[in-house]
C-alpha cells in the first residue's frame, strides 16, 4: 500500500509546484478545494462502495504528470476529431487548445464559446459564479483532482433564447507522447433561459499508450433551456478515463445525454443531475460496449428537489471475453418533490461466460406522491432466436452480430443527431462478429 | 434418390426419449402429412430436422438428398434447402423482416456460389410473394414477429418459405390457431409451392388442414413411432375414431 501513498502524494507535490501563476484568489481557493478533496480520498480503494469494483491500484502505482506540451493529433483518430461534419468545434491535444483545428466561425449571436484559460486572464472574475461551483468533490477523487490540476477547457455560455444552429464539438484527444500524461479537460457550459444546444465531447487517444484523463463538465442549465449532450469515450486500450459529467437544471430545463463508452482499459463516468425546480426533465441514456481486459462504469446521480420533474435513464451494456462493467443507479426524491416521475432500466447482453455485469439501481424516495420504476438484466443472446436466424441460413456468427446489433439499435435509433447516429453505427459494426451480413443491413 | 429418408431415429431431449425408432421416406413432389397427439413427438422430430441444439440423436439416421443430415450445422441444412416453419415462431426485436429475409436469401446465394441479390430484384421478389399470402406490407418494416397476431406469424412463415424456396419444407403446426380464412390463406400458399422438385412435411394436429392441402400420404405418430400409414383416408378416418385406438395399439 506504501507506493499508493507515494503516487497519492506525488500529485499534492504536482499542486503545490504549480507555481502562482495570476489566477484570481475565488480560483486559486477553489483549486484549494479540490486538492484537499483529493487528498482526504486518495485512490479509493475497495472499501469504499462506490469504487469497490474499480481496480485502481495500477493507476496509483504511477503519478501521471499533465503535460506540459501539445503533441501532435493522431493521424488514424482523424476522423474521429473530425466526427460530425459541419459543426462548431475546438480540438484538445493533451490537454492544450489546438489553434489549427479551431472552427468557431459565424457563431450565432448570443452564443459565447472560448477557451477557459483565456477567459481566466482575460476576465479573471467572470466564472467566479459558475467555474467549479456545481460539480461535487466528495465521491469523486478525480473530479477533484481536475479541479485542482485543470489546464484550459471551454465556457460556453448562451445568452437566454440562443439557439445554436450547428452542433458544438469538443475533442480532447492524447497524442502518441501521451505516455505517462494526464489531462484534465474543463467544460462549463451556462445555458440562458430557453437557449437549445447540442453538444458532441469526444475523448479519444491512441492504443497501447499509458495516459490518464480526468474531464469534468458542468452544465447550468437555466429555465426552459434544452442542452443535448452527445458523450463518446474511446480512450486508448492502455487509457484510464474518469470523468464526470454535473447538470443542474431550473425551471422547465431538460438535459439529455447520449453517451457511448467503448474505450479505455478502465473507463468510468458520473453523471450527477440535480433537478431544481419544477418542470425540469433528464433523460440519460448510455451505451457501453466492453471488451477483452475492459472495465466500464456508469455512476448516475440523479436528484429531484422539485416536484413536477421527470427523469428517465436507459443504460445499455454489451460484455464480450474477460470483460467487467458497473451500472449503479441512484433515483434520489427530496420529500418535497411531490408528482415526481422517473424512470430507470439498465440491461446487459453477456457474450462470454468470463464477462460480468454489475448491476445496481439505488432509490432514496422521500416523497409519497410519485411515479419511481426501475428494472434491470443481465442476460445472454435468446437460444431460440439464434435458432431460428440459423434455421434460415444465417451462419452463427452473423447471426450474433445480428442479434446484438438489434440489442445496441434501440440506443442509435433514439438519437437525434443523425452524423452521430451514423458514426456510432459504423464504430458499432466494427466491433461487432460477422459484421459482413451486419453492414448489409445497412 | 429420396428427398429425405429417415431410419429408426431415436432422439431425446433432457434425457428423455421422446422418439422411439421412426421410420420414414419422402419422394420429391410428395406431400406427407404426420398427425398425432400431444407428446406424440411431432414438434421433436420438426425440431431435430432442423438441427435444434435442444435434441439429442441417439440412434438412427437421416439422409437428405442422399447426405447425411444430422452431421450439418442448421444454417447449412437451410443453406441446402431445408425449411422449417415454427409451431411459435420466435420474436427478434429490433432485426426488421426485411433486412432479416435479405441475410437469409444472400447467406443460401453465397452457400450456392451466386452473387448477392440487387435491392430492386429482391423488392420485386418479396412484393410477389407477399400477395401469395395476403401479407400486410407494413409488416415488412416491422421487427421480425414482434407484435404480429398468431395469424400473422404464420403467414410470415408460410412468407419466407415462399421468398427461401426451399426443396424440403417441414411444417410444424403452422394451421394450429388459425381461423379459417387464415388458414385458407396459408393453404393457398401450399398449395401454390408444390411442384415436382419440392417436398412438404405437414405435421399437425387437426385434420382440418388436410381439406386444403390434399396429401399424398398420412402418418400416425404416437408415443414417438408412426404407427399407421395411408392415404388421405386415413386422416378422416382419424377423425372419425380420434386417436385412442392408435395409442392402445401402441401400448
Amino acid at each position: 500500500m506504501s507506493a499508493v501513498v507515494e503516487q497519492k502524494n506525488a500529485y499534492l507535490a504536482e499542486f503545490e509546484n504549480r507555481g502562482p501563476g495570476n489566477e484570481p484568489e475565488w480560483l486559486r481557493q477553489r483549486r484549494l478545494a479540490g486538492i484537499h478533496a483529493f487528498e482526504a480520498q486518495g485512490f479509493p480503494g475497495r472499501r469504499v462502495e462506490a469504487w469497490r469494483n474499480a481496480r485502481l491500484m495500477p493507476l496509483a502505482q504511477s503519478h501521471y504528470v499533465s503535460a506540459a506540451v501539445r503533441g501532435a493529433l493522431p493521424m488514424a483518430l482523424a476522423p474521429t476529431a473530425a466526427v460530425v461534419p459541419d459543426a462548431y468545434r475546438l480540438v484538445f491535444v493533451d490537454g492544450h487548445l489546438s489553434p489549427d483545428h479551431r472552427a468557431l466561425d459565424d457563431l450565432p449571436s448570443g452564443a459565447v464559446v472560448r477557451s477557459l484559460a483565456e477567459t481566466v486572464r482575460q476576465e479573471p472574475d467572470a466564472l467566479e459564479g459558475s467555474l467549479a461551483a456545481h460539480a461535487e468533490l466528495d465521491n469523486h477523487p478525480f473530479a477533484a483532482l481536475n479541479t485542482a490540476l485543470w489546464g484550459d477547457g471551454v465556457v460556453v455560455d448562451l445568452a437566454p433564447g440562443t439557439v445554436l444552429d450547428r452542433p458544438l464539438v469538443l475533442v480532447f484527444m492524447s497524442s502518441e507522447s501521451a505516455d505517462g500524461h494526464a489531462s484534465y479537460p474543463r467544460v462549463l457550459v451556462r445555458a440562458g433561459s430557453s437557449a437549445e444546444a447540442d453538444l458532441v465531447l469526444v475523448h479519444s487517444g491512441p492504443d497501447d499508450v499509458s495516459y490518464l484523463a480526468c474531464p469534468v463538465t458542468e452544465v447550468a442549465g437555466g429555465p426552459n433551456s434544452r442542452i443535448s449532450l452527445y458523450h463518446m469515450q474511446e480512450e486508448g486500450s492502455g487509457a484510464y478515463h474518469l470523468g464526470v459529467i454535473h447538470a443542474d437544471l431550473e425551471r422547465d430545463a431538460r438535459f439529455h445525454l447520449h453517451s457511448f463508452s467503448n474505450g479505455a482499459r478502465l473507463g468510468r463516468t458520473d453523471a450527477y443531475v440535480n433537478l431544481l425546480d419544477q418542470g425540469a426533465h433528464a433523460d440519460l441514456a448510455g451505451l457501453y460496449l466492453v471488451g477483452e481486459g475492459q472495465y466500464s462504469d456508469y455512476h448516475t446521480w440523479v436528484r429531484h428537489r422539485a416536484g413536477h420533474c421527470t427523469s428517465q435513464q436507459l443504460f445499455k451494456g454489451i460484455l464480450d471475453g474477460k470483460a467487467e462493467s458497473v451500472f449503479d443507479g441512484l433515483i434520489h426524491v427530496a420529500p418535497d418533490a411531490q408528482n415526481t416521475d422517473s424512470q430507470q432500466q439498465n440491461r446487459n447482453l453477456v457474450l462470454s461466460p468470463r464477462a460480468l455485469a454489475h448491476s445496481n439501481p439505488r432509490l432514496e424516495i422521500y416523497a409519497d406522491d410519485v411515479k419511481c420504476a426501475h428494472g434491470s438484466t443481465v442476460g445472454q443472446l435468446d437460444r431460440e432466436a439464434l435458432f431460428y436466424l440459423r434455421s434460415r441460413g444465417i451462419g452463427e456468427r452473423d447471426a450474433t452480430g445480428l442479434l446484438t446489433f438489434a440489442f445496441a439499435n434501440e440506443m442509435l435509433e433514439a438519437l437525434p443527431l443523425e452524423a452521430v447516429r451514423q458514426y456510432q453505427r459504423e464504430r458499432l459494426f466494427g466491433l461487432l462478429p460477422g459484421d459482413e451480413t451486419v453492414k448489409e443491413l445497412l | 434418390m429420396a428427398m429425405l429418408e429417415i431410419k429408426d431415429l431415436h432422439a431425446s431431449v433432457e434425457g428423455e426419449e421422446i422418439l422411439n425408432g421412426i421410420n420414414l421416406s419422402i419422394e420429391p413432389g410428395e406431400v406427407h402429412a404426420i398427425m398425432g397427439p400431444n407428446g406424440s413427438g411431432k414438434s421433436t422430430l420438426a425440431k431435430v430436422l432442423a438441427g435444434h441444439e435442444g435434441y439429442e440423436v441417439s440412434r438412427g439416421e437421416v439422409l437428405y438428398q442422399g447426405r447425411n443430415l444430422l452431421d450439418m450445422a442448421p444454417e447449412e441444412r437451410a443453406r441446402e434447402g431445408v425449411f422449417l416453419g415454427f409451431q411459435y415462431p420466435v420474436e427478434i426485436p429490433g432485426v426488421a423482416n426485411t433486412y432479416f429475409l435479405k441475410a437469409a436469401v444472400n447467406a443460401i446465394r453465397k452457400h450456392r456460389g451466386e452473387p448477392e441479390v440487387e435491392a430492386v430484384e429482391f423488392l420485386k421478389l418479396i412484393r410477389e410473394r407477399m400477395k401469395l399470402v395476403n401479407m400486410d406490407e407494413a409488416l415488412l418494416k416491422r421487427p421480425v414477429n414482434e407484435g404480429f397476431s398468431g395469424g400473422e406469424k404464420k403467414r410470415n412463415e408460410i412468407f419466407q418459405m415462399a421468398v427461401l424456396e426451399p426443396a424440403l419444407a417441414v411444417l410444424d403446426e403452422t394451421d394450429s390457431g388459425l381461423d379459417i380464412d387464415a388458414l385458407r390463406t396459408v393453404s393457398h400458399g401450399v398449395n401454390t409451392l408444390r411442384s415436382a422438385d419440392r417436398a412438404f412435411l405437414l405435421i399437425t394436429h387437426y385434420q382440418r388442414l388436410l381439406n386444403y392441402v390434399e396429401p399424398d400420404h398420412v402418418h400416425v405418430l404416437v408415443r414417438g413411432r408412426i404407427v399407421r400409414s395411408g392415404g388421405k383416408e386415413l386422416a378422416e378416418e382419424l377423425e372419425k375414431s380420434g386417436y385412442a385406438l392408435f395409442e392402445e395399439n401402441a401400448a
